[in-house]
C-alpha cells in the first residue's frame, strides 16, 4: 500500500469516528438521567415554559427524529443557541467570543511547550549520564508529575508576591507592560491587524506583547505536561539515534559534528515527537477548563465548564462536537505528518 | 538448587520434605498478622456491613453489628489505643498521652511505629519468596527471576517503589494514621469533647471538637492560623495545620490518599479487564470484532476526556450512582468507560503477534475451546504489556480526579480529597495559611512522580526494549 493510500484510509476512517463520537454525545445528553428541560429551567419549572422550551428543541418527536436532526443539525452546522448561560445568543456567537482567547492561550502553550522541551530533551540526550542531563530529565518528570490547576495557583500567588518578596524590586505586573495577573487577555489588535499596525505600529506592538504577557503563565502551565514529555522523548529519541548504525557510519566517514547533529540526529529524532505534539491538542482542550479558570480566561475550556454546571444541554451538545471535530483533525494532521517525514508509513501496517 | 525436576511432586509434599524454612517463616507471619488480626476482622467487619447495607431489607443487621463490635473489642498492635496521642496538659504533664509524652511526639512515635510494622510485612513477604525461590521451586530459574532481578538493579524504580508503598501504607492505615480520626473530628466534632488545659481558668476544661475547630481554623493572618508543627489554642497537634473550616489537615490528607488511589487501582483494574477481554477477542477472530472495536475505541478516544467527565458528572448529578460512596464509584465507571480504549490500543499488537504463533494453532488443533486458548496461552503473553500501561496511567487518573474535584464535580463532602482541600485553601495562599493548599499538591506531585518512576521500573525490568512512543498519551490527561 502506498503512503498515500494509507493516510486517504485514516481519512476515511475518521468519518465513522466523528458520527460516532457525536452519537455518544446526544445519547448522554438525550438518554442520561437528567432531563435538558429541567436543567435549563432550573429552579423557575412551570409547565407551560417547559412544554414550549421541549417543542423548541423538538424533543416530543419520537427519538430517532431526534436523534435524526440533532445529527443533520450539526453536520450542517446550523449549531443552535445557548438557552441558559447566554439565552437566544447563537452557539457560533458564543464560539466567535470565547474561541480567540483559547486559541491564543494553546498557541503560546504550544510554542513555550516546543521551544523549552526540545532542546532541553536534545541536551540532554546528547550529553547522556551527566549531572546536567539528571537535573533535566528529573525536573521534566516532576514537572509533568504537577497537577496544573495547583501549579496554576501556585504560580499565580508566586507572580502577585514577586513585589514583596524582592522588596519591590520586580513586579510582575508592572514588568514591561502593565498588566494584572489574573486577566483574559485584550486581543482587540487582532482584528483587522494589518490596518491597524500601519495606523499605530507602536501601540500595535505593545498590545501584541501585553497580550502575550498576559497569557504568557497560563501557557507555561498548560504546556506543563508536554513539555515534560517532550523532554523526555527528545532524550530518548537523540539516544537512540546516536547508537544508531547510521550515525556511526556517517561518523566513519568523517561527517563534521554540527553536520551529524542537525542532519542525521535532529531529523531522525523528530519523528517519535510528532505524536506528542499533536497529542498536545487531548492535553490543551482538558487542560483549558482547569487552566483558564484559575486564570480567569474566559475561553472555550471555561464557557463549556460553565455551560455543563448550568445544565446548558444544547450549548454542550454543540461544544464537544466542535472539540471532536478539533481532535478528530488533529490525528489526521498527525497522519499526515507522519506520512511526509517518515517514509516507512504504510509499509507495516 | 535441586537436581530433580519432576513435575509431579506436589508444593505441599515438597515443604513437608524439608519443612525448617517454611515453620520459621510461617511462624514470623504468624506474629505479625496476629498482632494485627483485630484490624484484620474489623475491616472483614466493615466490609460485611457494607454487604449487609446494599442488600434489601438489610437481613441480618443486628448479627453483623454484634460481630462488629466483638472485633472492635480486639485490641491491636498497630492502633490508636496502644500509642495514644489525643491527651492534655493539665498544668504539671501530659495526660493520656503515650508514657507522658507530648502529644506531637506520640503521634510521630505512632506513625514511625506503623511504617516500620508495614515494612516489617512486606520484608517478610520478600523473605517468602526468596525461601520458595531457594528451597521449594521446582526449577532454578524461570524467566520472572529475570524481571524480577531487572528491576532490582533498576535504582529509579525501586524509588518509585518506595514512594508507591509510603503512600498504600497512608491509605492502608490511614485511621490510625491521623492524629485524630475522622469520625470525631471531622464527620460528628460536635458528638464529641476534648479537654484542654486553659490559661484563663488555669485549669482543665472541656468544649465540644466542634466549637474548638471553630476557633482554630487556618483563614490567613495571626492568630487565625494554625500552621504545620503546631498545636492550636486546645492542646491539639496538627502535623500539617488546619484547613480553613479547622479541621485537622493530616486527618483529611491521609484519607485522602485513600480514596484517590482506591479510585485510580479499581478503575485502572476494571478498565484493564474490559481491555484485555477485548484484546484477547479481537486478536483471536480478527476481521469484524477488531473493526468494531477499532471504530469504538477510536470514537471514544476521539473524545476529550476532561469535557466528558464533567459532563457525565453533570448529567448523572442527581442520581444514586453519584451518592455512592460520596460519587466515587460512579468516577470508577466512567474512568473505567473513558481509559479502555486507551489500553485495548497499547496491547493489540502484541496481542495480535502472539495469536500468529504456532503454539496458538497447536492449541486450536488440540481442540482447546477459544476461550481456553485466550486465557491460558494468549493472555499470559500481552498481561506485562498491559500491567505496564496501566501503571503509568495511574497518575494520570489521580491528577484528574484531584482536578475535578478542585472544579466542585468530583468527590463530595464530607469524603475528604486532595482537590477539594486545594481549592479549599486556594485563596490563602499568600498568607500565613498557604499550607492547606501547598501539601496536598505536593503530594499529588511526589505520588504521580513515584507512580511514573515505579511504571519505568516495571516497562524496563518486563521488557528491556520497550517502545516508548506510547506512554506520553498515558501520564497527565490534562488536568
Amino acid at each position: 500500500m502506498s503512503r498515500w493510500q494509507y493516510f486517504l484510509r485514516r481519512v476515511l476512517m475518521s468519518i465513522p469516528v466523528v458520527i460516532f463520537g457525536t452519537t455518544i454525545t446526544f445519547a448522554l445528553i438525550r438518554l442520561g438521567p437528567l432531563d435538558p428541560v429541567s436543567a435549563i429551567l432550573g429552579t423557575q419549572y412551570n409547565p407551560q415554559a417547559a412544554e414550549q422550551i421541549r417543542t423548541n428543541l423538538g424533543l416530543n418527536q419520537p427519538l430517532w427524529s431526534q436523534y435524526l436532526d440533532f445529527m443533520y443539525d450539526l453536520f450542517t452546522f446550523q449549531l443552535g443557541q445557548s438557552w441558559v448561560i447566554a439565552p437566544g445568543t447563537t452557539a457560533y456567537e458564543l464560539i466567535e467570543i470565547y474561541a480567540p482567547r483559547t486559541i491564543w492561550l494553546g498557541f503560546w502553550s504550544v510554542v513555550i511547550a516546543l521551544f523549552v522541551g526540545i532542546p532541553l530533551g536534545f541536551y540532554a540526550g546528547l550529553n547522556p549520564n551527566t549531572p546536567s542531563d539528571y537535573a533535566a530529565s528529573f525536573g521534566g518528570i516532576v514537572w509533568r508529575a504537577m497537577p496544573n490547576f495547583w501549579l496554576a495557583i501556585m504560580l499565580v500567588t508566586a507572580l502577585s508576591q514577586l513585589g514583596t518578596w524582592t522588596n519591590g524590586l520586580f513586579t510582575w505586573q508592572t514588568w514591561i507592560v502593565r498588566t494584572n495577573v489574573v486577566t483574559p487577555p485584550a486581543l482587540g489588535f487582532f482584528q483587522s491587524p494589518v490596518e491597524q499596525f500601519l495606523a499605530d505600529p507602536g501601540g500595535w506592538t505593545e498590545s501584541f506583547i501585553r497580550a502575550t504577557k498576559q497569557i504568557a503563565p497560563a501557557a507555561l502551565v498548560l504546556g506543563s505536561a508536554s513539555m515534560g514529555n517532550e523532554m523526555r522523548i527528545g532524550r530518548t529519541a537523540v539516544l537512540e539515534t546516536i547508537n544508531s548504525n547510521y550515525v556511526e557510519t556517517a561518523r566513519a566517514k568523517g561527517v563534521s559534528g554540527r553536520s551529524l547533529v542537525w542532519k542525521h540526529i535532529f531529523r531522525n529524532a523528530l519523528i517519535p515527537l510528532v505524536p506528542i505534539i499533536t497529542g498536545e491538542a487531548f492535553l490543551l482542550l482538558g487542560g483549558s477548563v482547569f487552566v483558564e479558570t484559575v486564570f480567569a480566561i474566559n475561553g472555550l475550556g471555561w464557557l463549556f465548564f460553565n455551560a455543563a454546571i448550568n445544565g446548558d444541554l444544547p450549548l454542550i451538545g454543540t461544544l464537544m462536537f466542535i472539540f471532536i471535530l478539533i481532535l478528530v483533525g488533529t490525528n489526521i494532521l498527525q497522519d499526515f505528518l507522519y506520512t511526509i517525514i517518515d517514509p516507512r508509513v504504510g509499509y507495516d501496517g | 538448587m535441586s537436581t530433580t525436576t519432576e513435575t509431579e511432586i506436589p508444593l505441599r509434599q515438597r515443604v513437608a520434605e524439608n519443612p525448617q524454612p517454611a515453620l520459621i517463616w510461617a511462624a514470623v507471619g504468624a506474629v505479625l498478622i496476629g498482632v494485627e488480626l483485630g484490624a484484620i476482622l474489623q475491616v472483614v467487619g466493615a466490609v460485611a456491613g457494607v454487604v449487609v447495607n446494599l442488600l434489601p431489607g438489610d437481613p441480618g443487621a443486628s448479627a453483623v453489628q454484634s460481630l462488629q463490635a466483638a472485633f472492635d473489642a480486639i485490641p491491636t498492635l498497630v492502633s490508636r489505643d496502644v500509642i495514644p496521642n489525643q491527651g492534655y496538659w493539665n498544668g504539671t504533664g501530659y495526660e493520656n498521652t503515650f508514657l507522658g509524652l507530648s502529644p506531637a511526639v506520640a503521634w510521630a512515635i505512632r506513625v514511625a511505629f506503623v511504617y516500620a510494622y508495614a515494612f516489617a510485612v512486606l520484608a517478610w513477604a520478600w523473605n517468602g519468596y526468596k525461601r520458595f525461590r531457594r528451597h521449594y521451586r521446582r526449577v532454578d530459574w524461570t524467566p520472572r527471576d529475570d524481571v524480577v532481578n531487572r528491576f532490582r538493579g533498576h535504582s529509579w524504580g525501586k524509588f518509585g517503589l518506595i514512594i508507591v508503598i509510603t503512600f498504600v501504607v497512608m491509605a492502608v492505615f490511614a485511621p490510625a494514621l491521623g492524629p485524630t480520626t475522622m469520625e470525631r473530628n471531622i464527620l460528628q466534632p460536635y458528638d464529641y469533647e476534648v479537654s484542654y488545659w486553659s490559661e484563663d481558668t488555669q485549669s482543665v476544661e472541656t468544649v465540644l471538637v466542634g466549637e474548638a475547630n471553630l476557633g482554630s481554623g487556618s483563614q490567613g493572618a495571626g492568630d487565625e492560623n494554625v500552621a504545620p508543627m503546631t498545636y492550636d489554642d486546645f492542646g491539639r497537634f496538627h502535623p500539617f495545620g488546619t484547613a480553613t473550616n479547622g479541621k485537622d489537615l493530616f486527618t483529611q490528607v491521609v484519607f485522602g490518599a485513600r480514596i484517590s488511589l482506591t479510585i485510580a487501582v479499581v478503575a485502572m483494574g476494571i478498565a484493564g479487564l474490559i481491555g484485555l477481554g477485548l484484546a484477547m477477542i479481537t486478536a483471536y477472530y480478527k476481521g469484524l470484532a477488531d473493526l468494531a472495536t477499532v471504530l469504538v475505541s477510536d470514537s471514544i478516544q476521539a473524545l476529550p476526556v476532561i469535557m466528558v467527565l464533567i459532563l457525565m458528572l453533570v448529567i448523572f448529578q442527581n442520581t444514586w450512582v453519584r451518592e455512592l460512596y460520596d460519587g466515587a464509584v460512579l468516577i470508577i465507571l466512567i474512568f473505567s468507560i473513558v481509559y479502555w480504549p486507551f489500553i485495548w490500543r497499547s496491547i493489540r499488537g502484541p496481542a495480535l503477534q502472539v495469536s500468529e504463533q504456532d503454539w496458538i494453532d497447536a492449541a486450536k488443533s488440540f481442540g482447546q475451546t477459544p476461550t481456553q486458548v485466550m486465557r491460558k496461552h494468549m493472555a499470559p503473553y500481552v498481561f506485562s504489556y498491559m500491567l505496564i500501561y496501566a501503571s503509568l496511567s495511574l497518575g494520570g487518573i489521580i491528577i484528574s480526579v484531584a482536578g475535578l474535584s478542585y472544579l466542585g464535580l468530583g468527590i463530595t463532602a464530607p469524603t475528604p480529597e486532595w482537590g477539594r482541600l486545594i481549592a479549599n485553601g486556594q485563596q490563602y495562599v499568600a498568607s500565613p495559611s498557604w499550607h492547606i493548599s501547598l501539601v496536598p499538591g505536593l503530594l499529588i506531585t511526589l505520588v504521580v512522580t513515584g507512580l511514573n518512576a515505579f511504571g519505568d521500573g516495571i516497562r524496563d525490568a518486563i521488557d528491556p526494549q520497550a517502545d516508548t512512543g506510547d506512554e506520553a498519551a498515558a501520564t497527565g490527561g490534562g488536568a
